[in-house]
């Protein structure tokens, strides 16, 4: 709709004037209204408050005067004769933080006059015309009831049912269901699958996908010998036991449950015992942990029986989950924090499991998706009933610190860090006491000064506050004895559970009415009910991981298909709402998710069928007829040439230069850092300094991340992220071209590649084995030898400028090149 | 279709690059072109959607928070009423402090600006100021990510990723966003980041400037670097004979494969890396700058040298191309020592800011480049400890020059003492949207989609302020 300049709109009011309404109001009233009131409305209110209005704000019409009384969302705008309860009179005077209305610019002091003026008359109004056109357009904005039943018509919410493998035309081409489902769409189309992958290229994507590491020549030399049938499941299920698998999908995962060891946001301190969950999710992924229990580990960990210490310990470390995302420590208002805390674990939670954005209903109804405002706070009733541990201390900018769960020594877990013995323990002790003393001491001070009308020294204090904080966090890491604890982040049941109110525009000051605990209705028809007893946090996962939840198992597996594809059968991998994208393919999807749960929601096991299948070994080379149809292969006519995700890229330049640690460090450097703000400054140092470990398990502080990680689209750490980005610029080729690290590992590659060969051509060979996994063509020797005769002649050209000797660089620049390069970078 | 068009600018970058004409090839001459260069790449110029009246930005942001009624907002009530009780204390009374500085008015527009910015205030005529901007929150961290993001609630893209991706950048061998020395702290990397939007159109950080960020004073200026920007072992000659090489490796993938973007784009995207690491240096090295030039700004002055040389790196990245430059300055956190500190901040930067202000205009930049001046938030008109300002959120001051600002002029007010905004207020949503208006950009339609929504810099707010335009 265009929207009317007010002027036109003031005319338009005005001829809707019938003679009969003017009848009942005198001469002065009527008069009052046209002069003083109705210019005002005209000019300042109608834009966002008449039936015309692009868009009418607050459900308020001012436009007639039967809406004026009915008033908006807020109650009656006018109640002719009583100030107080006029609304309007409120807002045109400001009196209202939320309410300040014009919004731009408050009226002068003399319309604001006018209009009490007005309201103690009796309010009286001509206009009557517009009411019929006013409560059209009033219906039409008014709360539309979400009709949940209606809702559910919409894909994702109807439960997955396995299809018929379906009839295709080139019968000989499938060697799974997968592969018919995929070629039954191809065909439809008229696509035609490419070639199959050549056995060098699946082995060494097989070996990327499952462990994120590139095979070694012997592993490949091997796979080529081998020409048994099953040769190819062979080497996928020997890739599956690796423990380099869980370090790669545990890290897929991470990503998915915002995984970092920070606050994040405006106060971005440390949190120290972040890595504990990391190390869960990775033996998860090893152990093989069926996906519906990871689900309830992850919500209700601590809820659920246990066999030992050690179980019921891990168990509780898993809920970190909850625990490990950005918060707001520097926000005043504690109910405040709380809302922001539960709607972070919200939006992660329904993101993570169900691709769903519930989090969009938590100021209004849900605009898009059959989520009523109602359902976020029945869900935000679980979450406030229980306690989110996550440590940190008391600072100047931290308004909420918490504290965190202590497994005790019988858990038999790693502390991450060093103890201390029992004197250094003492000494933390008095340092403690002594700070403790000083601050009674000046607050006493303080209150004095106060009382005396004279100035407090709130600096000082302020100052005290956090040295003791520091100090308190460092006493409490340690056992009476200075033997260190086992400390873990994660979520605790509260005493009593709540329900929670719902909060207008999700504002702690606006709190309405109370709805009792419960989900998201649209999901599930018959939610499990919650006990009067606990916080709901066990039925939560239930109903998470409930086979009848229609969105659960097919969000996981289109993220498998997205792991190993590098596109989803569902592109929008966060998000399949109403606005997010229809699968390409929904009997694929819809099969992947039945088959999923019946083989026990073992995410093995769906790897190992997808792997096998005919579509994920096919070659990933351009077919000009397919690429017109079907440019982007959404369909899966090909497979797609996908980069090595950051930490891929550094552990194959550490592997290819020998330099790889291949075992998990202890912990992490995050907990060795230290607490508060010497832990942060100490991070900084820590994050330039060389590791040699897996990627994996490098430090990941919100908004610090290792360079080596950010520059290639490493997921952002606040954000639930199932589809990386993608990226190419400029400064990745700086840090591969430039980076003394880079160089470093250039100048290792270099000296294992000399060593390896008798001449030149066989180490040029041997280089080109290392890195691609394949031997040097003969155009790649000719392009080597160019390298080194021009190179050589660089370096002449160099000494004799006096320059610096950079021959011994020859191999090393080589190598470097090898490690640079598209085929290093990308798999085929 | 005349076959000449089809010889691209692309290929003239190509060539030149990969033979030896790319030593001659020089950025510095490209700024001017406007025109479409790359047009595959996201960073390529856009159309804004109506005739903008500013193409460049230089942001200079002062964390901390500077007091505005000891700069420019000027309040005679206040003097008059020195020392009495505000009634608004946080522990015991709080008595109203006269600004310690004197102002007067200058230029043919009459502004008042105080003592402390003398050079600043002979530009009085180029300067909008807005007295009446206001913010949410009276928290440092916070509010600097507003400022920057438009929200501290939600992990949002800056104003300069905004820029970037609603503009692109003319000049495609240099980052189109450049933040020199930001802090780490208060939202760090959140404050040029990208958040949803493509990683691309992130700030590019130039220097370490942490060293300086628990210490007195934040920002670096003297060694200004762009991350891996140099290769400390290899000669020129050499690393581009290692670059060909993997260029060739590069087109035999590329070859093999038929038809592959993404190899493409590396090939692309290292040739760029190559050039910036020979141009960004260039941009960045103001050796040869002459004399009077470097006076201007004040390098070479003990106190001026380091903000002014970052004015003149932020001037001759525009200069070069860079569509968004900013530079942080701190710490103006002036609880206390505000007499001695504030006076020491104003110092360091009054002569290097009025330097630019000139040279932009010598160079016929200013009309197009709009510079802004301003922090997180204000400070409160009476005392803390007697020589020091508490947080003030409700009212402060920004300025803005040059690129189509209305100047002499004077936007809003606060109250009698400077607590709160109360005429023709502009919250920091309306100053986002009045900044993207000027660079020509609709608020309400520089949208992106992520998680089934269309965002924006502004949320549902934001209104432009057509008073500031000229």
């Amino acid at each position: 709709m265009k929207l009317l300049a007010p002027s036109l709109l003031y005319i338009a009011a005005f001829s809707t004037l019938t003679a009969a309404d003017v009848n009942k109001l005198t001469d002065e009233q009527l008069n009052f209204f046209e002069r003083k009131i109705r210019p005002v409305l005209a000019d300042t209110c109608y834009e966002c408050h008449a039936a015309t209005a692009k868009k009418v704000k607050g459900g308020l019409l001012l436009d007639s005067k039967e809406s004026a009384l009915r008033g908006g969302d807020n109650g009656p705008a006018v109640v002719p004769g009583k100030l107080e309860e006029s609304l309007i009179i409120r807002a045109i005077k400001w009196a209202d933080k939320d309410m300040e209305m014009p919004p731009k610019k408050k009226l002068s002091d003399a319309v604001i006059a006018d209009f009490e003026a007005w309201i103690k008359m009796g309010a009286p109004d001509p206009r009557g015309g517009s009411v019929e056109g006013a409560a059209s357009a009033s219906a039409k904005w008014k709360k539309k009831e979400i009709n949940i039943e209606e809702g559910r018509k919409h894909w994702a919410y109807q439960l997955p049912v396995k299809p018929a493998p379906p009839a295709v035309k080139n019968i000989d081409w499938p060697k799974s269901d997968i592969d018919k489902l995929v070629l039954s769409k191809l065909e439809e189309k008229n696509l035609r699958p490419v070639r199959d992958a050549e056995k060098r290229d699946l082995i060494r994507r097989a070996t990327f996908d499952l462990t994120g590491l590139p095979p070694t020549p012997d592993e490949v030399k091997a796979f080529l010998a081998d020409s048994s049938t099953d040769s190819f499941a062979n080497a996928v299920d020997g890739l599956l036991a690796s423990d380099h698998f869980g370090e790669h999908w545990g890290r897929h995962w991470l990503d998915v449950a915002r995984y970092a060891e920070s606050a994040g946001k405006d106060v971005n301190v440390l949190y120290p015992f972040a890595w504990r969950y990391r190390d869960w999710v990775i033996e998860a992924f090893n152990k093989g942990l069926p996906y519906n229990e990871f689900i309830k580990q992850q919500i209700a960990g601590d809820l659920m029986p246990f066999k030992d210490v050690l179980d019921q310990s891990k168990k509780i470390v898993a809920t970190g989950f909850l625990a490990i995302g950005s918060k707001p420590l520097n926000e005043r208002n504690p109910k405040q924090f709380q809302l922001e805390v539960t709607d972070e674990q919200i939006d992660t939670l329904s993101q993570a499991f169900l691709a769903t954005t519930v989090a969009c209903a938590r100021c209004h109804d849900h605009k898009f998706d059959p989520i009523p405002q109602k359902d976020y706070y029945a869900l935000a009733g679980i979450l406030m009933s229980s306690e989110t541990l996550y440590g940190t201390n008391r600072a100047v900018q931290n308004n909420h610190p918490s504290d965190l769960i202590d497994l005790g020594k019988e858990s038999g877990m790693s502390p991450g860090f060093e103890g201390i013995n029992a004197s250094e323990r003492a000494a933390l002790d008095q340092r403690l006491t002594t700070l403790n003393t000083t601050r009674t001491e000046k607050t006493r001070e303080a209150f004095a000064a106060r009382s005396a009308g004279k100035e407090t020294n709130l600096l000082q204090l302020l100052a005290l506050r956090e040295q003791l904080g520091n100090s308190e966090a460092k006493v409490n890491r340690y056992e009476k004895n200075g033997d260190p604890r086992i400390l873990t982040m994660g979520v605790y049941d509260r005493k009593y559970p709540v329900n929670s109110a719902i909060y207008s525009r999700g504002d702690a000051t606006q709190p309405g009415e109370t709805v009792p605990r419960g989900f998201v209705q649209v999901v599930l028809k018959d939610a499990p009910k919650i006990t009067a007893k606990g916080s709901g946090r066990m039925e939560l996962a239930q109903w998470l991981s409930a086979e009848q939840n229609p969105l659960t198992a097919r969000v996981m597996t289109n993220r498998i298909w997205r792991w190993l594809f590098g596109r989803g059968i569902v592109s929008s991998m966060d998000n399949f709402g109403t606005t997010g994208e229809k699968p390409v393919n929904p009997e694929l999807l819809d099969y992947l998710a039945v088959r999923f749960m019946e083989n026990g929601w073992s995410v093995k096991k769906m790897i190992r069928e997808i792997m096998l299948s005919r579509t994920y070994q096919l070659a990933s080379v351009h077919a000009p007829t397919n690429f017109l149809l079907d440019p982007e292969n959404t369909l899966n006519w090909r497979m797609n040439s996908k980069p090595l995700p950051a930490e891929s890229l550094r552990d194959a330049m550490l592997f290819v230069s020998g330099k790889l640690d291949p075992y998990p460090p202890d912990g992490s450097v995050v907990c060795r850092a230290g607490e508060g703000r010497e832990g942060m400054i100490k991070m900084f140092q820590v994050v330039s300094q060389p590791q040699y470990y897996r990627s994996a398990y490098l430090p990941i502080v919100r908004d610090q991340l290792p360079e080596t990680l950010s520059l290639f689209d490493f997921a952002d750490a606040s954000l639930v992220t199932g589809d990386r980005e993608s990226t190419n610029v400029p400064s990745q080729g700086l840090y591969l071209m430039n980076n003394a690290f880079v160089q470093k590992l250039s100048d290792d590659m270099a000296r294992r590649v000399y060593e390896s060969g008798k001449d030149n051509a066989e180490r040029v060979t041997n280089a080109y084995q290392l890195a691609y996994g394949r031997p040097a063509t003969q155009n790649d020797q000719a392009a080597s030898r160019a390298f080194f005769s021009n190179y050589l002649l660089d370096a002449n050209k160099a000494k004799a400028k006096k320059g610096p000797d950079i021959s011994i660089y020859a191999w090393s620049a080589f190598c470097q090149a090898l490690m640079a390069s598209a085929e290093f970078r990308y798999l085929n | 279709m005349n076959p000449d068009l089809g010889f691209s600018r692309r290929h003239f970058l190509q060539s030149t690059s990969s033979g030896f004409g790319y030593l001659a090839f020089s950025a510095l001459s490209t700024w001017a072109a406007d025109e479409p260069a790359i047009s595959a790449s996201p960073l390529a110029p856009k159309q804004p959607h109506f005739a903008p009246r500013a193409k460049r930005v230089i942001f200079l942001c002062m964390k901390g928070a500077p007091s505005h009624v000891d700069t420019f907002d000027y309040k005679p009530q206040l003097i008059k009423d020195n020392g009495k009780d505000s009634g608004r204390g946080r522990g015991g009374p709080a008595l109203l402090l006269a600004s310690p500085w004197k102002f007067s008015q200058h230029g043919r527009s009459g502004l008042y600006i105080s003592e402390l910015f003398p050079e600043v205030a002979k530009h009085a005529d180029d300067l909008c100021l807005i007295n009446s901007m206001h913010t949410d929150l009276p928290n440092h961290p916070q509010a600097f990510v507003q400022m920057h993001t438009g929200t501290a609630q939600f992990i949002r893209p800056s104003l300069g990723a905004w820029a970037l991706y609603g503009l692109g950048t003319q000049n495609q061998n240099l980052p189109g966003f450049i933040t020199m020395d930001p802090p780490p702290n208060n939202g760090g990397a959140r404050n040029y980041g990208s958040a949803f939007l493509p990683a691309i159109y992130q700030g590019t950080k130039i220097g370490s400037g942490f060293p300086g960020q628990f210490g007195r004073r934040g920002g670096g200026g003297a060694e200004e670097t762009i991350s891996n920007i140099k290769n400390e072992r290899f000669t020129t000659e050499a690393q581009r004979t290692q670059l060909d090489f993997v260029q060739t490796l590069n087109r035999a993938k590329m070859q093999q494969d038929g038809y592959n973007p993404q190899v493409e784009g590396v090939i692309e995207s290292y040739e760029l890396a190559f050039r910036m690491q020979n141009i960004a240096p260039q941009v960045l090295d103001i050796s040869k700058e002459t004399e009077a030039t470097k006076k201007l700004y004040g390098i070479g002055d003990q106190t001026t040298d380091a903000f002014g040389k970052q004015c003149l790196h932020a001037r001759r990245m525009i200069e070069a191309g860079v569509r968004f430059v900013e530079i942080a300055q701190g710490n103006w956190d002036q609880h206390r020592n505000l007499r001695a500190d504030l006076e020491k901040n104003c110092n360091e930067i009054d002569k290097p800011i009025a330097g630019l202000l000139a040279d932009l205009k010598s160079r016929g930049l200013l009309k197009d480049t709009l510079v802004i001046w301003g922090g997180e938030f204000g400070r409160t008109p009476h005392a803390q400890g007697g020589d020091g300002r508490d947080h003030n959120n409700t009212g402060f001051s920004m300025w803005m020059a040059g690129g189509g600002v209305k100047g002499g002029t004077k936007i809003g007010a606060t109250d009698e003492y400077g607590y709160e905004a109360i005429d023709n207020k502009v919250h920091i949503h309306d100053w986002h949207a009045t900044v993207l208006a000027l660079l020509g950009l609709d608020h309400e339609k520089l949208t992106y989609r992520y998680a089934g929504r269309d965002f924006r810099l502004t949320d549902v707010s934001g209104r432009v302020v057509k008073e500031m335009f000229s």
